[in-house]
């Protein structure tokens, strides 16, 4: 039995998948507990949020503390002794004392630790973690490594958004621990995460949304290339879709790139509780009437218009002009967005896409489907995903090391890339299946990059060393299909 | 304004044999350096990818009978020296490597960029008009030069701070006064030549400078060159662009020389010369990469020095890590620097009647 969660923005969505498909939504404000009980303790529960992200967007500014081991190279802030070389060498001790000195002063909220390079070789981010760990609990300590990405700055500024959330990752994961102990967190690409994993790097849980919708409209259509709409509650949504795969890019925050991986999607601010004040304005006042709200929206609109969603008869406080004005300007800008895709066929999904999506395909002049349980596609997505883990390797023949995201995994003495290559594969596999992968799952891992070169000493063949990215895809879990 | 850095992966492609040391190594990792410092994400670098040099660009510097030569050899592979060998396919790596500098040129003349580094591989400073030596093929810094000209420019000052001579270079302005090749380098060493007294030929005489320092010489030695010949040199030639052949291999680190100049030692050199182009030729500068065979000491902060300096970023982290410290202090000689002073006057006596600073009694 597969069980999905999606936190949404007014309602938490639920799909739970056995023989056939159930779903049922239940609004925020009866609070997580009551979703999570109502999701059950039997099965694979898969939980997206982005809750804790919010936090960053929208909670109170608190003091993190950023520690950065540069070495040599370009100016960083919070600079400490220390270096790690391109080869994952200790060229420079960290002075422990400096680390103390830090934290002499009044205590911040969390800590973030990066090190250069220390995707190579974490062992003075960890040394650093340890003395800072004397001052604060683990969960207010974030470290660079886990991200398992080249690339400083934006590890540092990655960093530091983890320290952020971490605490109130580790919250989440105490509170749905209770009710159910197989969990995992749908990521910002799709693929599932453990909780522990998710702790590490609560960054992997950014935006998750778009990606779940996107898995489940595709498990719900098996359309491999099609735009997906999904109409929520405060905003639509456009998702494209290739070859059975979203489309990802780079996540930017405060203008700082981070390594944070989103789904691409082109958002438009109105959904079905975008409220009316003489026109459709594009943010949300509270409920539609129609499900109790003050102040009429879209689904409001809709109900004049003809449509029953919800306690209709509330609806009836606007003229039916002016509603079949608001439907008309919804209807133009999104299928204006729509066309400039010029999908072959749109799915769309969210629960008022039975309601507009063929107006909105006619005047994109493509087809639409609004599948089965579309209103929950999401909390579908979420259910049927699988794994995916990201893996980072530097392996130095001379060194006799190999890193897997900074940690030291056994070296394997080969010179060989495809031994090599097949020996980083059974460790992905491995961790995958340690955090509950099944085995189908794990077969196929993707080469993201792979170089090697010999390291030459007086005309001599030295070392061999070899960077290798492999990732087990986000996708569809070979149990659910 | 912006920093360009010409690269392309094809740079690494370039292999003489599985053991030479001039070798993909050297850029990988400073690729993987630059990658880690988030470099191309700034918005003041730009990245430029190279495109083969034409023919008749190769043919401004070489001979039609040499670059037919490597063109042959390239087809089933050939050899130059002892060092230098033609594997198969040489021809697309070197022209792809002059093809970078010329990008350079244009990036800098259609002032796309302020000025920029060119990352390229093979070197060639040591390539003359009609033969490669010491690793290089063709001499990229000679093709852009001329190519330079072609686009306009008058003058181009080649300063040339490869720890080897860049005799390839020399012999190919020997007797121009259009460039200005002055070269900093250790001596005795390969390939032998630089010596004081080769100060040019016909109208190219005095405009050939050669600063041969001994091994140990370290930062002071440079920053006593740069402030005694260099730059007096650039400010009364008034170049129209100042071109370095960038050969980072004075690093103390280097197997395979004797100098000892630091990381910081090079950024502060180019963050020098920054400042004079910017007061004579509107900040005009392409870095060619040559030398430098540190792989796995400071060659990959020691290029992002050079670059972080080019693009005006702040270098006082451009620093040698505690675990060189040592190695550090065994490379520097004090015995290098009362040579290097004498030297200068020496060649100072030899270049009075061709340059006005020399002669000024302030």
């Amino acid at each position: 039995m597969f069980t999905g969660l999606d936190i949404g923005g007014t309602n938490t969505d639920i799909a739970i998948i056995d023989s056939e498909i159930k779903t049922h939504k239940i609004p925020n404000t009866s609070g997580l507990s009551t979703a999570l009980k109502k999701a059950g303790s039997s099965g694979r529960l898969v939980v997206s949020t982005s809750q804790p992200l919010n936090e960053i967007l929208t909670g109170p500014q608190f003091n993190i503390r950023t520690i950065t081991i540069p070495g040599p190279g370009l100016v960083y802030s919070g600079a400490i002794k220390g270096a790690v070389s391109h080869r994952g060498d200790i060229i420079e001790p960290i002075d422990t004392e400096e680390v103390k000195s830090l934290f002499k002063g009044p205590h911040p909220y969390a800590v973030a630790i990066s090190g250069k390079f220390s995707v190579r070789n974490n062992s003075l981010e960890e040394q650093v973690c340890d003395v800072v760990s004397e001052y604060l609990d683990p969960e207010q300590i974030a470290v660079s490594s886990h991200i398992g990405a080249l690339n400083f700055p934006a590890r540092i500024k990655t960093t530091q958004i983890n320290a952020r959330i971490k605490p109130k990752v580790n919250a989440l994961n105490n509170l749905i621990r209770e009710v159910n102990a197989d969990f995992f967190y749908v990521t910002s690409t799709g693929g599932l995460t453990s909780p522990d994993r998710a702790l590490q790097n609560p960054s992997l849980l950014y935006h998750s949304s778009p990606a779940t919708v996107a898995n489940g409209a595709y498990y719900l259509t098996r359309n491999e290339n099609c735009l997906v709409l999904d109409i929520g509650g405060t905003t639509t949504e456009l998702i494209p879709i290739a070859h059975g795969k979203p489309i990802f890019e780079d996540v930017i925050i405060d203008g700082f790139k981070t390594l944070i991986k989103s789904v691409k999607t082109v958002s438009i601010p109105y959904g079905g509780d975008s409220c009316i004040r003489e026109t459709l304005c594009p943010f949300r006042a509270g409920n539609a009437r129609s499900f109790g709200g003050g102040e009429p929206t879209l689904t409001d609109a809709l109900n004049v218009s003809g449509a029953r969603i919800g306690d209709d008869d509330r609806s009836h406080v606007i003229d039916k002009k002016i509603a079949d004005n608001i439907v008309e300007q919804y209807l133009i800008t999104v299928s204006s967005a729509v066309k400039k895709f010029k999908p072959g066929i749109i799915i769309g999904t969210g629960y008022l896409a039975h309601y507009l999506l063929s107006e909105i395909s006619e005047r994109a002049k493509t087809t639409g489907i609004v599948p089965e349980h579309a209103g929950s596609a999401n909390a579908v997505g979420a259910a049927v995903s699988r794994i995916s883990i990201l893996g980072y390797f530097h392996v130095d023949t001379e060194k006799k090391r190999m890193t897997m995201n900074g940690k030291e995994y056994p070296y394997y003495a080969t010179s060989d890339d495809e031994e090599l290559l097949a020996h980083a594969k059974n460790i992905i596999r491995d961790v995958a299946r340690a955090d509950g992968a099944p085995e189908e799952d794990v077969e196929d891992v993707m080469i993201q990059f792979f170089s090697s070169y010999e390291v030459v000493r007086g005309w001599k063949v030295a070392a061999k060393i070899t960077d290798i990215l492999l990732s087990i895809a986000p996708g569809i879990s070979v149990e659910a299909a | 304004m912006t920093s360009g850095i010409i690269y392309d992966p094809s740079y690494l492609m370039h292999e003489q044999s599985p053991t030479h040391p001039e070798r993909r190594e050297r850029l990988s990792y400073t690729l993987d350096q630059l990658e880690e410092e988030g470099i191309f994400d700034i918005p003041e670098i730009k990245l430029i990818r190279p495109k083969p040099a034409r023919r008749d660009d190769v043919l401004l510097v070489h001979s039609l009978e040499y670059l037919k030569f490597l063109e042959e050899s390239s087809i089933n592979g050939g050899i130059i020296d002892a060092d230098t060998y033609v594997p198969k396919n040489l021809i697309h790596d070197a022209l792809l490597a002059a093809g970078g500098a010329i990008c350079a040129a244009d990036a800098v003349v259609n002032q796309q960029v302020k000025n920029a580094f060119v990352l390229s591989r093979p070197p060639g400073h040591h390539a003359g008009r009609s033969n490669g030596a010491g690793f290089c093929y063709l001499n990229n810094i000679a093709i852009m030069t001329r190519y330079l000209q072609r686009r306009g420019l008058r003058r181009i000052m080649i300063v040339d701070w490869d720890a080897h001579h860049g005799n390839g270079t020399e012999e190919i302005f020997y007797d121009d006064p259009t460039v200005l090749f002055c070269s900093v380098h250790q001596y005795p060493f390969y390939p032998g030549s630089g010596r004081i007294e080769d100060i040019g030929i016909r109208e190219g005489k005095g405009y050939n400078i050669n600063l041969p320092i001994p091994a140990g010489s370290s930062d002071k030695v440079y920053r006593y060159l740069l402030e005694e010949l260099i730059i007096p040199l650039a400010e009364e030639y008034m170049p129209d662009l100042i071109a370095i052949s960038a050969g980072q291999d004075n690093h103390f680190s280097d197997p395979l020389t004797g100098l000892a100049l630091t990381a910081q030692g090079y950024a502060r050199l180019m963050q020098e010369i920054c400042i004079i182009a910017d007061s004579i030729c509107y900040g005009r500068i392409i870095a060619v990469l040559e030398g430098g065979y540190s792989v796995e000491g400071g060659l990959p902060y020691t290029n992002l020095g050079l670059i972080a300096a080019m693009a005006g970023m702040d270098i006082s982290n451009i620093r040698e890590p505690e675990g060189y410290q040592k190695l550090l202090l065994q490379s520097v000689s004090e015995d290098a620097f009362p040579k290097v002073v004498k030297m200068v006057a020496d060649l100072k006596e030899k270049l009075t009647s061709h340059w006005y600073f020399l002669n000024r009694s302030y």
